[in-house]
């Protein structure tokens, strides 16, 4: 099941600006997904049509087949949003702002004040329950932004830039408790600028650019589909090389540089005709990652 | 009632309880003071209208200010606050309904609006003598006046781009109205062209409404007292309503 389908949604402001042009995604349950695009592509747009903040012009989205207008008070119960902003309540202690955010989604009490302290402790900002925000720095504010979204335990987190703007040390921390989440049976929807959050926590990837969905597949694929690695070769006398003419180079000192999608097949060939002319002193092979197909994608 | 719009309301009253110190304690202090200034200096030298000692006179009309300003401000600065700061995002992602969000918002306002409304009156009976004749009657105008603009509030501060906006109603529109409204004298003491224009000030129905129910003086037809305190807090109601169902000015 698609824990959130969308089709041909689109988002045009009152400004003219075409934010969506009619985008189609599906999520699957459990799935960690990755919503990646530069700035202004549309990712914030997307989330909030999908959690209410923002109108659509038109088209669907489904939240575990619920319609987020016709069915919008079950929708809404099964997100919990981290929005990119900091938005905490300043006249509340941590543990009211959290138990309040509970009971909007319909956490009796009793049961709200239980939870909140766990999550509270699981996150590592149990001893600040009676500050207010004012009293936090950047970072626990960022930790109370993801209780918020989990507070009432809902089957899907939708995260925008979670780790912006926090520390090496609480990103890692971050991280692993989002892949404990997911591996519990969340389904996560991330939005980053980190390509390399995404690289290494979703498995699933949507790239969007300008209003639409450019590329859509699992992590590894996209980046084998769109990535070139690069092979360097390091030459003993790169003036005796010659190569055929089909074949695109760089020479960079005594550097022969040939970019290849399918490194272990094309590797023993470039050996063979390299050997022919020169020396081999050393070969290097250096994997694009996903920010490589990122700005390969959104030029 | 469901526990979503329950929490909210608790959150919309827990709001201005905790900040008591901001939201009811300087208002019942300056009314005070009104009565107090006015009620004494003026009073000494109007001994009484339609037979009706001064600063008995004035109690209903620097009552229902209070109620004015004080549920408006509520509602209006709730929202504010919440659109400065963005939280009113965690009650827009709410499964809560335009309806549901509308009234917690209104209700918070009405209540404070109430409490400072009761809380003057309840001075009063000690400091003068005044006997309030219809309790019952009383509450009604209270509460509906308080409603209106605490519903009032809700529409200003979703459509207010600053604070200064929100003032502006207070400064410029609430306070000349009511004090034309009669709060400190009988319309019947103006000249027949100002008094005609006080008719069409709503607030001076709500402030006659309210001198009935309390001191029991029926200056003009109390039918129409209550119809407008009823009919504009069912409009202003609607209009909130509809703001947040339709997410005008809020959602983009």
């Amino acid at each position: 099941m698609n824990a959130i389908e969308i089709q041909s949604l689109k988002k045009v402001y009152d400004t003219n600006v075409e934010a969506l042009k009619g985008i189609n995604l599906a999520i699957p349950e459990g799935s960690f997904f990755g919503l990646l695009g530069p700035n202004g592509a549309g990712k914030t747009t997307t989330i909030g049509i999908l959690t209410g903040l923002v109108n659509k012009t038109s088209g669907t989205a489904k939240i575990f087949n619920n319609d987020i207008i016709k069915d919008y008070k079950k929708a809404r119960q099964l997100i919990g949003l981290s929005p990119q902003e900091i938005n905490l309540d300043v006249f509340f202690t941590i543990k009211k702002i959290l138990e309040f955010q509970a009971g909007y989604f319909g956490v009796t009490s009793n049961i709200a004040k239980k939870r909140v302290d766990e999550i509270l402790k699981k996150l590592g900002i149990y001893d600040k329950k009676d500050n207010t925000a004012r009293h936090l720095s950047g970072g626990m504010k960022r930790r109370v932004q993801i209780a918020k979204a989990l507070v009432h335990d809902p089957p899907i987190l939708i995260l925008d830039e979670p780790t912006a703007g926090v520390d090496i040390e609480l990103r890692h921390m971050l991280w692993d408790y989002l892949t404990i989440l997911n591996n519990e049976g969340k389904t996560i929807l991330l939005t980053t600028h980190y390509i390399e959050e995404a690289e290494k926590l979703c498995n699933e990837i949507a790239i969007i650019n300008d209003g639409q969905i450019i590329k859509h597949g699992d992590t590894k694929s996209i980046i084998k589909e769109v990535s070139l690695n690069t092979i360097e070769i390091e030459l003993v006398d790169v003036s005796k090389l010659s190569l055929p003419n089909n074949i695109e180079y760089e020479i960079n000192g005594n550097i022969l540089k040939i970019q290849s999608q399918e490194v272990n097949k094309d590797i023993v060939k470039i050996i063979e005709l390299v050997e022919k002319t020169t020396k081999i002193e050393n070969i290097n092979i250096i994997n694009s990652s996903l920010e490589d197909a990122f700005l390969k994608l959104t030029n | 009632m469901r526990v979503e719009f329950i929490t909210f309301l608790r959150r919309e009253v827990y709001r201005f309880l905790v900040l008591y110190k901001q939201t009811i304690i300087p208002a019942l202090i300056s009314s005070l003071l009104y009565i107090i200034v006015f009620g004494t200096t003026l009073g000494t030298r109007i001994s009484s209208i339609n037979g009706i000692p001064y600063i008995n006179y004035i109690i209903p009309g620097l009552a229902m200010m209070s109620v004015i300003n004080q549920a408006y401000q509520n509602s209006a600065s709730s929202i504010m606050q919440g659109k400065y700061l963005k939280f009113i995002e965690d009650i827009l992602v709410a499964p809560l309904s335009g309806f549901e969000i509308s009234l917690g918002y209104i209700i918070g306002g009405a209540l404070r609006g109430l409490i400072c409304g009761l809380g003057i009156l309840f001075i009063c009976l000690f400091l003068t003598d005044l006997k309030i004749q219809n309790f019952v009657l009383t509450i009604f105008y209270l509460l509906t006046v308080s409603w209106t603009f605490s519903a009032f509030g809700v529409i200003i501060g979703i459509y207010a781009k600053s604070w200064d906006e929100i003032g502006t109603f207070t400064n410029f529109v609430f306070m000349p109205l009511t004090f034309l409204g009669g709060v400190f004298y009988s319309i019947d003491m103006l000249p027949p062209l100002w008094r005609n224009i006080s008719y069409i000030n709503p607030i001076y129905w709500m402030i006659s409404g309210l001198r009935y129910s309390t001191i029991g003086l029926e200056e003009n037809a109390n039918l129409i007292s209550l119809f407008i305190c009823f009919g504009f807090s069912c409009i202003f109601t609607f209009i909130a309503t509809w703001m947040f169902k339709t997410g005008y000015k809020i959602k983009s």
